[in-house]
């Protein structure tokens, strides 16, 4: 089991009026390999889902193990170590950073890993090109549109090769065009055997998803798998 | 992530936001700077004491006295025959009188006034001595001979130049021969003096040496009031300087019938030397609040950049970074704006500290010395690290999901 979650709950302000339970004891199980979808209108507890399964956030209570550890009681410098090398993310708002190039903006988690001055530059590269921006690894974001910057993005979450990616609304502001190139690039990813999780509140893009788990207010309404026609 | 790369970084930040960090450096640029130029000043006055002293010689007692008119018995005759006489302790004595009414001194068609207060390079004196005045203050002859004491006898019309007054009548010519003329009375060169080498201070240079005949029609006085007494060592300065005091008083009592003094600059140099480290503690403390004052400029600035650039962190946070990194991210940053403002601190300082010696010490040449330069960037690098920490530290313990929802 990759990631095991057990009885999870994100609650601000606890206790007080204005309570609000992010996560209401949520228990989910997703295996190595799997392309998930998390989906929910908005408020539904979604991005606080991938949040904490990302480890960029810490639940209130709970157990959460990924990969066998348990991750509620890890320091930072191993969560910082877990989202370096175990999770690759992809933001709605893309998070690139603005003073940076595209090449340095993927060689970043490389730095942070530790990689060989060496080797960084040509495993960015090798990133860029997966997602066809090596031609414009020397454009600084603002000098790209919405769709490349995204490419960009996916190509820092999987410079350190991880083998696990969440996308919080990858699409969200991408037109659909657009929207479908940067999901078939996840689907390729998952071919690859990548586990993807995919956080969206569009039911037409949790349709290309073998599996569907459906949270509102907090709670798992639903998880269910479908046939996709792009397998 | 290794160092090479966070001062990359760190390079990369400050450079794409040129105008603040500029402001950010101002404090620690003229926190330096003045730093740079107190130390070097106070450094430059304290040297330029001590050569004074130096050139003048050790061992050298200056002796004052002079009696109320009218009073019984004439202190000064009998004063240079106790000199005289005290050969077991003394090396030479002399009269030491520096003649301050308005004379011009001739050389060919260049005439120089002893009034010339507007060009002190160019204001020579005229010194009455005797015989031994070259060895009481320390001068060595250059060419020539000194006073005789036949000279003196016979108020004979021969000088001996000092080596400003020798550059500034005949260049480069041997005045030894010569005739100048003082108040248009002819004064044959028999010697002159190798220049002191002090820079900028030309007093001692600038004289011409006459016997201290000349006191009366000169001087229009014929009582010598002040003696210089050179003796053999520094216990005999003090023994010299306890009979002298001894002599005087069996004839005079300070304030009732005269005045006399009698000391030697033995000590002189310690005083300076405490006073200059006094002087350097009071403008090294002013200068070191500016420093502060700086430094609580660039915390300030950077707990606004750590406000303005939480996304940045938590990007950073997400794709895998730790407080670590962020932490000497920001205090690598904080170091290089003060080290860089430090680095033109103390080049504007150096700059300050020539001018300053230009205008204040007669145009000598300030070199802060290489450990203040040293310090005072260490001293910077230390500032920005310090005030660095707290923003730094605070950067580093946002949680990732709180820093990437800042817009």
């Amino acid at each position: 089991m990759l990631i095991d979650i057990q009885d999870l709950y994100k609650i601000y302000n606890e206790g007080q009026e204005s309570e609000v339970r992010a996560l209401d004891g949520v228990s989910l199980q997703i295996d190595r390999g799997e392309f998930v979808a998390i989906v929910g209108a908005s408020g539904s507890g979604k991005s606080t889902m991938m949040n904490v399964l990302g480890c960029l956030d810490v639940p209130t209570r709970g157990r959460y193990d990924l990969n066998g550890t348990d991750v509620t009681s890890l320091k930072d410098k191993e969560l910082a170590h877990i989202r370096n090398r175990e999770i690759g993310f992809i933001f709605q708002g893309y998070n690139l950073l603005q003073d940076l190039d595209a090449l340095d903006n993927v060689i970043l988690p490389l730095i942070y890993r530790g990689t060989s001055i060496f080797e960084r530059e040509e495993l960015a590269m090798a990133a860029l090109a997966r997602v066809g921006m090596d031609g414009r690894a020397h454009h600084r974001p603002g000098q790209m549109s919405g769709g490349q910057q995204q490419r960009v993005a996916i190509a820092r979450a999987i410079a350190t090769h991880p083998p696990i990616i969440m996308a919080d609304e990858p699409t969200g502001a991408l037109d659909s065009k657009t929207g479908r190139h940067v999901l078939s690039i996840l689907q390729q990813l998952y071919r690859e055997g990548t586990t993807i999780l995919l956080i969206t509140h569009d039911d037409g893009i949790a349709a290309t998803a073998p599996r569907v788990v459906r949270l509102s207010d907090g709670k798992i309404i639903s998880d269910a798998h479908q046939e996709v026609d792009w397998l | 992530m290794n160092l090479m790369q966070a001062f990359k970084m760190a390079f990369k930040s400050i450079a794409s936001k040129k105008m603040r960090s500029f402001l950010t450096m101002l404090g620690i640029i003229i926190g330096v700077a003045s730093v740079v130029i107190m130390v070097s000043v106070v450094q430059g006055m304290n040297k330029r004491n001590m050569e004074y002293l130096e050139a003048q010689g050790e061992n050298k007692i200056q002796v004052y006295a002079f009696q109320y008119y009218g009073s019984s018995g004439n202190v000064s005759d009998l004063l240079y025959e106790y000199c005289l006489g005290m050969q077991d302790l003394v090396i030479g004595v002399t009269p030491q009188i520096e003649v301050w009414q308005d004379i011009t001194i001739k050389y060919g068609a260049k005439t120089f006034s002893t009034q010339n207060y507007d060009d002190w390079t160019k204001r020579l004196s005229i010194q009455l001595g005797s015989d031994q005045f070259g060895v009481c203050n320390n001068y060595t002859l250059g060419g020539g001979r000194e006073l005789s004491f036949l000279d003196v006898e016979k108020t004979n019309k021969v000088c001996v130049l000092g080596g400003g007054a020798k550059k500034i009548l005949f260049d480069f010519v041997d005045p030894v021969g010569e005739t100048i003329f003082i108040n248009s009375q002819p004064f044959l060169v028999v010697g002159w003096y190798e220049p002191t080498g002090l820079e900028g201070m030309s007093s001692m240079d600038n004289v011409v040496l006459l016997p201290y005949t000349f006191n009366r029609t000169l001087n229009n006085n014929q009582n010598i009031e002040q003696y210089v007494v050179k003796a053999r060592s520094a216990t005999d300065t003090t023994l010299a300087i306890a009979r002298l005091k001894a002599f005087l008083g069996g004839f005079i009592t300070n304030g009732e019938n005269g005045y006399y003094d009698v000391s030697s600059n033995n000590n002189w140099a310690d005083q300076v030397q405490e006073q200059s480290l006094m002087q350097s503690l009071v403008l090294g403390a002013i200068a070191g609040i500016s420093l502060l004052v700086g430094g609580i400029g660039i915390m300030n600035i950077m707990l606004v950049t750590v406000t303005e650039r939480t996304r940045e962190i938590g990007i950073r946070k997400a794709i895998g970074a730790e407080r670590k990194s962020i932490i000497v991210q920001f205090l690598i940053e904080a170091a290089v704006i003060c080290g860089i403002g430090g680095l033109i601190g103390i080049l504007l300082g150096c700059m300050g500290a020539l001018i300053a010696g230009k205008f204040l010490l007669q145009g000598m040449i300030l070199w802060p010395s290489s450990t203040i330069a040293v310090g005072a960037f260490a001293f910077s690098v230390a500032l920005g690290v310090l005030f660095g920490m707290y923003p730094a530290i605070k950067a580093s313990s946002l949680q990732p999901v709180e820093a990437l929802r800042a817009e």
